[in-house]
Formats: C-alpha cells, sequence, structure tokens
C-alpha cells in the first residue's frame, strides 16, 4: 500500500491542474482587491469613517489574527507622537512664516447670501452643459484630499494628499501621492507615515502593470441613470441597493478612479437629483478656491456634504464631518472627518 | 522595490496558491473561498512590512488564522462550522477514483478527518500545499524541529486509522481483485 502522504496527495481536493483555482493571470475581482489594497492609505484604515465603500477592508479588520485596528491605532499614537514633537522643534526653532501646515481644515461656511439652488435645477444645467460634448471622460484621477487619522490616546491628526493617478496607452497606470497642502503653499506637512515633510515630497510613486478589469469602477461609467446605479452599487460590492450615504461614497470611489466628462457629470446629477435626503444648502467656496453649490446628506454618525460645480453640475468635492462628538478619539462634533477635491 | 511593489507581486503570484489552500479547507465553494482570500490579503496588506522574501508559508499562516477566525466569527460561525466539520459533501466530493488504481479518494479524509486539527494541518500542508519541513514551520508559526516532530507524528497517527479503516490485506485483495 502506499505511504500515507502519497495517499493524501491523490485525496487533495483542490489539485493546482484541477477545474477551479488554477494559476494564471488574477480575475477582475482579485484585481479589483488588489488595486484597492494598493490605493488605501493608513488614514483610511484609522478612520471611522463611514467604510461602506471599501467592505472587505471593513469585515478583515474584524477577523485579522492580530487586530489590526490596535496595530493602526498604536502606529498612529507613534505618528502623533513625533508630530508633536516635531511640531514643538519647529516652533521653537524656526519663525513663524515657515510653521508647518498641520492644522485640520475648518468645515466649509455655506455664504449667508447665497440661495440654494435645488438639485433638480443643477442637473437641467449640467444636462445643457454637455450639449457640447466636453470635456471627456477620462480614466485616472487628480484628487486633493485631507484624511483625520485617530488614535486612542493622542489627538487625531489631519493628512493633507494629493494624487494622480495616470492611465497610459498599455494600460498600465502610474500613481503619484504627494503631502501638500494647497491652503499653506510651501509650508512643511505630515506625510504618510505622520511625519513632518517638505510642501510636495512625494509619498509614493508607483507604476501598476496593464490591467483590463471591466468591473466597476474600472469600467467605464454609464451614461443612463438606471445604468450608473447599477454600475455604482456593483463598484460598492452590494448586493441591495445604495442608501444615500452608500451612494455618495461610492461616489467618491468613482471620481477616485474617473475624471468624468460632461456627459458622464450630467448622468450623475441627474442620478443625485433623484437620491432622497440631499438638502440643498446654498453657496460654498472649496478648499481650493472654487465656488459651488452644497448639498447635505445627514447620516447617523456624519455628514457628508457634496459640492458641485454650479455651471456644469461636476462633482467638486465631498466633505464628511463628525455629527456627533467622539471623545475617545479626541474628535468633537463638526470636525472634518475627511475632505476631497476633484479636479480635471 | 518598496514593501508595496513586494506585496503585489506576492499577491499576484500566490493569489491562486492561496486560493486553492482556503477551498481545500472550505469544499471548494467559490463565494465563501474568494471572501475569505480577500481577507487574507488584506491582513497580509496590513502586515506587509513583515512578509518574508519567501511569502507563500507565511500567507499559508495569515490564511489559516482567518479561517480560523471565519469560523469563530459570529454570524457566519454555524454555516462553516458545518461545512468544515459535518458536511459530507466536504469531503471527497471533488476525488474521482480512477478505475485503474487505488486512488483511496473518500476514505483518505475520513481517516484525516479522525485526527485532532493540528494533525490535520501539518499533513494537509504537507501534501497539498507540498511545503517543506522548513515552510510548514513558518505556515504554523512553530520552530523547525517542533514542525518535524508534528509532522512525524501525524504521519504515524494517519497510517493508524487508514490501518484501521483499511487494513492491509484488504488493501492487497483490493488491488488484486
Amino acid at each position: 500500500m502506499a505511504d500515507e502522504l502519497e495517499l493524501l496527495r491523490h485525496a487533495n481536493p483542490v489539485p493546482v491542474d484541477g477545474p477551479h483555482f488554477g494559476e494564471g493571470p488574477l480575475d477582475h475581482r482579485a484585481e479589483r482587491h488588489l488595486d484597492r489594497l494598493l490605493r488605501e492609505r493608513p488614514t483610511a484604515s484609522a478612520s471611522t469613517a463611514s467604510s461602506t465603500s471599501e467592505p472587505a477592508l471593513t469585515a478583515s479588520t474584524t477577523s485579522a489574527p492580530s487586530p489590526p485596528r490596535r496595530r493602526t491605532r498604536s502606529a498612529w499614537g507613534l505618528a502623533a507622537t513625533a508630530v508633536v514633537a516635531a511640531l514643538v522643534s519647529a516652533l521653537l526653532f524656526t519663525d513663524q512664516t515657515t510653521a508647518p501646515a498641520v492644522a485640520a481644515p475648518r468645515p466649509l461656511l455655506v455664504r449667508a447670501d447665497s440661495t440654494p439652488v435645488p438639485l433638480s435645477t443643477l442637473a437641467e444645467r449640467a444636462r445643457a452643459a454637455a450639449a457640447g460634448g466636453t470635456p471627456k471622460l477620462r480614466k485616472g484621477t487628480h484628487v486633493q484630499s485631507w484624511s483625520l487619522g485617530m488614535s486612542d490616546d493622542e489627538p487625531p491628526i489631519t493628512l493633507p494628499e494629493e494624487r494622480v493617478v495616470r492611465w497610459h496607452a498599455d494600460d498600465s497606470h502610474t500613481e503619484i501621492v504627494v503631502a501638500t497642502d494647497p491652503r499653506h503653499p510651501d509650508r512643511p506637512v505630515l506625510g504618510g507615515e505622520g511625519k513632518l515633510v517638505e510642501d510636495g515630497h512625494v509619498l509614493s510613486r508607483q507604476t501598476y502593470p496593464p490591467s483590463w478589469s471591466d468591473a466597476p469602477p474600472q469600467s467605464p461609467p454609464p451614461t443612463d441613470v438606471a445604468g450608473l446605479r447599477a454600475y455604482l452599487q456593483e463598484a460598492a460590492y452590494s448586493r441591495t441597493a445604495l442608501n444615500t450615504g452608500e451612494l455618495l461614497d461610492t461616489v467618491a470611489t468613482l471620481l477616485d478612479t474617473w475624471t468624468l466628462g460632461a456627459r458622464e457629470s450630467a448622468t450623475l446629477a441627474r442620478l443625485l437629483a433623484g437620491t432622497e435626503g440631499l438638502r440643498p444648502l446654498g453657496q460654498v467656496t472649496d478648499r481650493l478656491g472654487r465656488r459651488g453649490q452644497a448639498y447635505v446628506y445627514e447620516g447617523s454618525g456624519s455628514r457628508r456634504m457634496l459640492i458641485m460645480d454650479l455651471v456644469t453640475g461636476a462633482v467638486l468635492g465631498l466633505e464628511t464631518t463628525f455629527r456627533t462628538a467622539e471623545p475617545e478619539y479626541g474628535v468633537k462634533a463638526g470636525d472634518v472627518m475627511s475632505y476631497r477635491a476633484w479636479m480635471r | 522595490m518598496s514593501n508595496d511593489e513586494i506585496f503585489a507581486a506576492a499577491y499576484r503570484e500566490h493569489y491562486w496558491a492561496v486560493s486553492r489552500y482556503v477551498a481545500r479547507r472550505l469544499d471548494g465553494r467559490t463565494s465563501e473561498v474568494e471572501e475569505v482570500v480577500a481577507e487574507v490579503f488584506t491582513v497580509a496588506w496590513r502586515r506587509r512590512a513583515d512578509l518574508p522574501t519567501a511569502p507563500l508559508p507565511w500567507l499559508y499562516g495569515v490564511a489559516r488564522n482567518c479561517l480560523a477566525n471565519a469560523v469563530r466569527g459570529y454570524g457566519r460561525r454555524r454555516r462553516l462550522v458545518d461545512r468544515l466539520g459535518h458536511d459530507e459533501s466536504a469531503h471527497g466530493r471533488h476525488i474521482v477514483d480512477s478505475p485503474d488504481t487505488e486512488a483511496p479518494g473518500a476514505w483518505v479524509h475520513e481517516a484525516l478527518n479522525r485526527l485532532s486539527p493540528a494533525d490535520q494541518e501539518v499533513l494537509r500542508l504537507t501534501a497539498w500545499e507540498e511545503l517543506a519541513v522548513e515552510e510548514v514551520a513558518v505556515a504554523l508559526g512553530c520552530g523547525r524541529r517542533a514542525a518535524a516532530m508534528r509532522l512525524h507524528r501525524a504521519r504515524r497517527r494517519l497510517r493508524a486509522e487508514i490501518d484501521r479503516m483499511c487494513p492491509p490485506t484488504v488493501s492487497k485483495e483490493r488491488s488484486h481483485g
């Protein structure tokens, strides 16, 4: 009779040359997951922001062998300590003009004299603006973000980053992330590890091999409302229709992948016009100095404010603020959890 | 290469091997497998600074913990425990006995199943994942000598179970009959 290990080898239920899970290129789900992981920044894991757009990450947080959230918080604790030390030396040994830009952004203020514009009106403007067909849809993104990193025992810190993703003719793409805060040009800012770095410091520069994923959000967004709704639902890995909070988070995922053209922006505006719970507030000037209309959705723990271009209806930014204080993380109600501003 | 690049390379190289590892322990049901494998690589991503030069045994170790957590996990507990321990179809469902060999298929699974989980794992890692003792040690998070000892004992116990279920004389008759 054969050796017991040999018998066991023959009884392998999933052999390498079997019908499933054989060697080969990654399928689109695996590609998409890898892409999401590589795009995950430390703040994403430290944030308590609604994580509906990253279900896989959330699920794993609870099932990791060594609790990753704990690790993350510890890391942030260290990072925050380093920041405080760096900040103290910066304040002691430099003059005010080179003080680091580490302050968290304040929530955007709605202009008191502005009139709220209903989303349906803005959607109509977007439709008119899309008549010319320009600008065109482009894969890749250009986004400035401020994200809060929290710790159990240290004050929260905010990381300002600018991220550019460019796709190449061979379907490879390059992502560059730099630490910068456009509100405070030329001042040192917090880098990805929570350390102070020079303004414009490159946090990462990576080129990814060709990827031909055809699943949302890697596939081009449709230009009909129903199609876009289904697309966003798939991009959010959801089997059920998205609620408004989830929808807004997934719109952010879409805009982190694509730079929408006029037609896609008009479709998105129509979709948002038909979304419950988005309330027009009035005009704001975003952190890049752009004027836009603000639409607010009050979620259970957070408040999301969508900023849309007054004329074209394009989404300019999304601000998420805490609705309630989280004393254990040193967060007050109204503090900015994250802010993303998309550019062309 | 940066940690991120090393991770991406390991992901691409070992995604399917990790999927097979998980499938072998979850009856190969695609939806469950994908979910657990996604967790494995998410955990690995968070620990990418620890990724060793030969990452596969280490990834198996992460996968083992993820599977254990999945089994313990609230909500999925019953489903997965059923699937891991009691579902008849989990054992030998994919095994097709070749007519001209004495491939034992299901009854080897049954013999394996009578061993302790620790014995089963060291045997599976050796026979199915084809790891050497040093690699088994990495996957199990123990020393090489401990791994070798565990394998030795587990083999002996598997042999005993096989002999009990299918005594050598019977086997001989089968092979000649």
